[in-house]
């Protein structure tokens, strides 16, 4: 649910060709990702990916569904993807909520989900030898789900808690309104959890919930990616005897571009708490992609500013300490997302110094070519940084989960890595450009205005 | 180095490769030098370093609560006698490491991770830095400036994260552990350059450090950096004697006061056990059917969240776990003699605020009062052997919970859960729930606006009757008849504005 700021990583993943069932790509010596992936696809779309890992008895099995709130296309219903991934634990008739649960905790399994922009994840880690147990129990989940009016009723206050539990931070009200500025059509207006008052109405939507579930839950629009000890043609067969009969039908929804931003927008909001003012930036920037350098080019953007060792990190939190702490990057999308700024002043009257600081910095990124060493050694970081991230089968699996949710193909996770080797300073630079315009700015101030009276806090109250 | 990326990243990057080639673990005393714990790994591609030492926050001078953590940041985020911190990032950032520092109330912990290709580049700057640090003025200002935010805007402006540190506060008052180790406004301010030099000197010694290596480091490699820690002065090993926790008496309520839309609710109580006694795994198993943390399991969530709607999530601890709202599982490094359990009620809507409280202290007392059944106990015991694995899946955080055992003067923890508990039986827990959990005397934190307003409900202390938006199960509606006039009227109660709150 957290913006994620993307500092991906580089290095080399082999993997077979998708196919009907595929052969194992070899990793070579030296890669940096030097894991085998095998992949099929199903009759029905369900595409399936192996990836055996060191990891005696153990397993991460998880299921991307390639939907989240930016499928949230009907008015009114933000958040709504985020909401329905809760109502995935409420059970079918096989089994039910509770044995479900007994079922996972006698494995001693780890069991989540999370939903994004782009995609809603499932994620169980425990025994591989609960293999077939994970494919029956969550492939009956997947086709029959089934709960009460009054089970989702229930569930809808869960969400406006973890609304809730999130609004004191001033980032998360921030972030809305960054988003709702930002974009006049696309569906990334919203934030995945979604706006406060789509989250109050909630409960009334039972039936649109059962539509929901029809519509995106359908094998062609799931990866199923398993990491850990296993073999894949034996994940290959077990996935074809559990979810071979899932039926497809998925209907993409359709979602409107967004049109070229064509001046600056700024929003501020008032804080009700004693707090340093915040500043939050937005650039619009491409959609993820593997056919260009230019993702990779601005992952890296984020940090040749941003990381401790930049100079504009050092500049304002080091040598001027104007700021306690700015922070910024990209995250990879389907569609064209911000590529975002977040610093908190240490006083307003400095606010203004430490936005022409942010904009010297940006400016200069536009103008002048990168010195090569400097872009060499962002290389070797994010190269060990992956490595670094590779520790476990359920963080291997995140990660390519991610990957794997922007295009559902997994050739991507290897074109991915090898974008980032090839980035050159006319790149960065080129984007830096492209990105770094005042009309393609969103600017959004936070502060507690001195002496004002206490208004009412955010948050949602039961209707 | 930075706690700033913390917003976004989630979590600190501190775990390994799990291989199939995990050597022998391997541990040495050398005399009235450097404790050493090893966890090689020949196939391993990366090293874990873990020095931790016996200082925290418990060595804080009064006045200058916040000392330990400041020392500790000039060591882990500031410049060394060698380099500035600008050289020193610049130095670690081809590496993608960091030189970490965490102090809890007990240890302080000083840590990385690196690629085996780069670990010769990076023992040379965790040494310096642990070493000669700096000690410079501008490091010093800066890092005493961010912690002292890290308490007015940090902790201040994210309800959950103030009610979980001051719980433990409140809980400890008047013991040692009575203050956060992230100090207190004023005593952070009273802290000068001269007192962090004299601590470092007095703590930063070879009797005080356990130093950790696990991952694919060549041999000899331990040898030479116990070696090189050995320029740190002898010292002598003092293990600060702890008095008992204070003895709660009834019901004592603390209201934070804020302008905020919802209600958060702890509660808690000193445990006089930690996980080095034997009734700590009984006790486990029933924390765990009570309320094991972010997953569906405890009954806590089940009925407040999953039945009641009440909020997003409910849980319980029998010790200290560090940043629940960001971690799925227990940290080590982390370890501390003295213990508490306490209850994590997620923000409610503030017209649930006192049910929410009557609700958790019901399930509480009704594990007290009816025990756990055969099956309840079977499962969960169960489920506690396997999923205790998952919290050792690296080499580093392995090589933690090993540091952690020596530390309790124990076999390694994850192992002594899966051998205690599978000779444990239900009758065996119990009797420890009935020993050790009570709901007569706690001290609880609430995170609210109009606290005035709640301050007079729960005075009142009449029945508090829950709505539902949905028709609620026939077991929800009996229960509740006993839940909504469970007697929770405070012994004390008072209320603390929130720019009060870590301020002396």
């Amino acid at each position: 649910m957290s913006v994620r700021i993307s500092l991906w990583l580089c290095g080399l993943l082999t993997l077979a060709t998708a196919g009907t069932v595929s052969a194992a790509g070899k990793a070579t010596s030296g890669d940096i990702f030097p894991y085998t992936v095998s992949a099929t696809t199903l009759a029905n779309g369900l595409k399936v990916v192996v990836i055996p890992y060191d990891s005696p008895g153990t397993v991460a099995y998880y299921l991307v569904v390639r939907t989240g709130s930016r499928d949230e296309v009907e008015a009114g219903h933000s958040g709504f993807a985020h909401f329905f991934e809760h109502m995935m634990f409420r059970g079918t008739e096989k089994y039910p909520e509770e044995k479900y649960n007994d079922i996972l905790k006698k494995m001693g399994a780890d069991s989540n989900a999370s939903t994004a922009d782009d995609a809603t994840t499932y994620h169980i880690v425990g025994p591989s030898s609960e293999l077939a147990t994970m494919m029956d129990m969550e492939s009956d989940r997947f086709k029959n789900l089934k709960y009460s009016e009054d089970a989702f009723r229930t569930e809808s206050l869960a969400v406006l808690g973890e609304y809730n539990k999130g609004v004191s931070n001033p980032v998360q009200p921030m972030f809305e309104k960054l988003r709702d500025l930002a974009y006049e059509k696309h569906t990334y207006k919203h934030t995945t959890i979604g706006f406060v008052a789509d989250i109050k109405a909630m409960p009334a939507y039972y039936d649109y919930s059962r539509q929901f579930f029809n519509r995106f839950y359908r094998p062609e629009n799931v990866v199923l990616l398993v990491v850990g000890d296993v073999q894949p043609q034996k994940v290959f067969d077990l996935a074809k005897q559990y979810y071979g009969d899932w039926k497809p039908g998925y209907k993409a929804p359709a979602i409107v571009a967004e049109p070229q931003q064509q001046e600056k927008k700024t929003g501020h909001l008032d804080w009700p708490n004693p707090t340093r003012p915040y500043l939050f930036l937005g650039y619009h920037m491409p959609a993820f992609s593997t056919r260009t350098v230019d993702s990779a080019a601005l992952d890296m953007i984020g940090d040749l500013l941003f990381s401790e060792s930049a100079p504009l990190y050092q500049e304002l939190v080091v040598n001027k300490q104007w700021v306690d702490f700015i922070q910024g990057g990209t995250n990879d999308n389907r569609d064209p997302n911000l590529f975002i700024v977040l610093a908190r002043v240490k006083s307003e009257d400095l606010m203004p110094k430490v936005k022409e600081t942010v904009d010297r910095y940006l400016q200069q990124l536009a103008t002048q070519p990168v010195d090569p060493q400097r872009l060499a050694r962002t290389k070797s970081h994010e190269r060990y940084d992956f490595a670094l991230g590779l520790d476990t089968p359920g963080k291997v699996a995140a990660q390519v989960a991610e990957v794997l949710s922007q295009s559902g193909d997994v050739q991507d996770i290897n074109r991915r890595f090898m974008q980032f080797e090839k980035v050159t300073p006319a790149d960065v630079q080129r984007l830096a450009r492209a990105t770094f315009q005042s009309r393609n700015e969103t600017e959004v101030t936070l502060s507690h205005p001195a002496g004002a009276p206490a208004k009412p806090a955010p948050g949602g109250a039961h209707e | 180095m930075s706690n700033a990326r913390m917003i976004f990243a989630g979590s600190l990057l501190l775990a390994l490769v799990l291989s199939a080639g995990i050597g022998t673990a391997l541990a040495q005393q050398a005399g009235t030098g450097i404790d050493v714990v090893e966890l090689p790994s020949a196939s391993s591609p990366l090293v874990a370093l873990r020095l931790q030492f016996n200082v925290g926050s418990i060595h804080d001078p009064a006045g200058k609560e916040g000392l330990a953590a400041l020392t500790t940041a000039m060591i882990s985020d500031s410049g060394t006698q060698k380099r500035s911190y600008t050289d020193l990032v610049e130095a670690l950032y081809p590496l993608a490491a960091d030189i970490n520092g965490n102090t809890d109330r007990e240890v302080t912990l000083i840590a990385g991770i690196v690629h085996r290709d780069k670990l010769a580049d990076f023992t040379t700057l965790l040494e310096e830095a642990v070493l000669q640090p700096g000690f410079s003025q501008a490091d010093f200002d800066r890092n005493k400036e961010q912690l002292v935010a890290g308490l007015t805007n940090g902790l201040r402006s994210n309800d959950e994260a103030l009610g979980l540190e001051l719980l433990q506060d409140e809980i400890f008052q008047g013991h040692p552990y009575g203050h956060s180790p992230r100090g207190t406004v004023e005593g952070l301010k009273s802290i000068t350059l001269d007192d962090v030099r004299a601590f470092y000197k007095q703590n930063y010694t070879q009797a005080h450090l356990m130093l950790g290596v696990a991952g694919g480091y060549p041999a000899g490699y331990v040898a030479k950096l116990r070696q090189d820690l050995s320029a740190l002065p002898q010292g002598v090993k003092d293990s600060k004697d702890l008095p008992a926790a204070p003895k709660i008496e009834g019901r004592n309520f603390t209201l934070v006061e804020k302008q905020t839309g919802s209600v958060g609710i702890h509660f808690g109580f000193p445990l006089p056990i930690n996980r080095a006694a034997s009734d700590y795994y009984p006790l486990m198993v029933a924390n765990s059917f009570l309320g094991e943390h972010r997953t569906s399991n405890g009954r806590l969530l089940q009925q407040l969240r999953s039945k009641r709607g009440l909020n997003y999530g409910d849980y319980s601890y029998i010790e200290y776990w560090a940043n629940p709202p960001l971690t799925n599982n227990p940290s080590p490094n982390v370890p501390r003699r003295e213990q508490y359990f306490s209850v994590w009620i997620r923000p409610v809507v503030p017209v649930d605020a006192q049910f929410a409280l009557r609700d958790g202290l019901y399930e509480v007392q009704r594990l007290r009062d009816k025990g756990m059944t055969k099956e309840e106990f079977e499962l969960t015991r169960d489920f506690v052997v396997n999923y205790s694995k998952l919290w050792a899946q690296s080499l580093s955080r392995r090589l933690g919970f090993m540091m952690d055992s020596r530390y309790y003067g124990m076999p390694y923890y994850i192992d002594e859960i899966d051998a205690r508990l599978k000779n444990l039986t239900v009758d065996q827990v119990n009797a420890v729930i009935k020993k050790y959990l009570q709901t007569d005397n706690y001290d609880a934190v609430f995170v609210t606006a109009n606290a005035q307003k709640l301050k007079e409900t729960l005075e009142k202390d009449e029945p508090s009757p829950k709505t539902y938006n949905a028709t609620p199960e026939p077991d929800v509606v009996e229960a509740d008849k006993t839940i909504q006039a469970l007697k929770v009227k405070p012994t004390s109660i008072r209320i603390l504005p929130v720019d009060q709150v870590f301020q002396k």
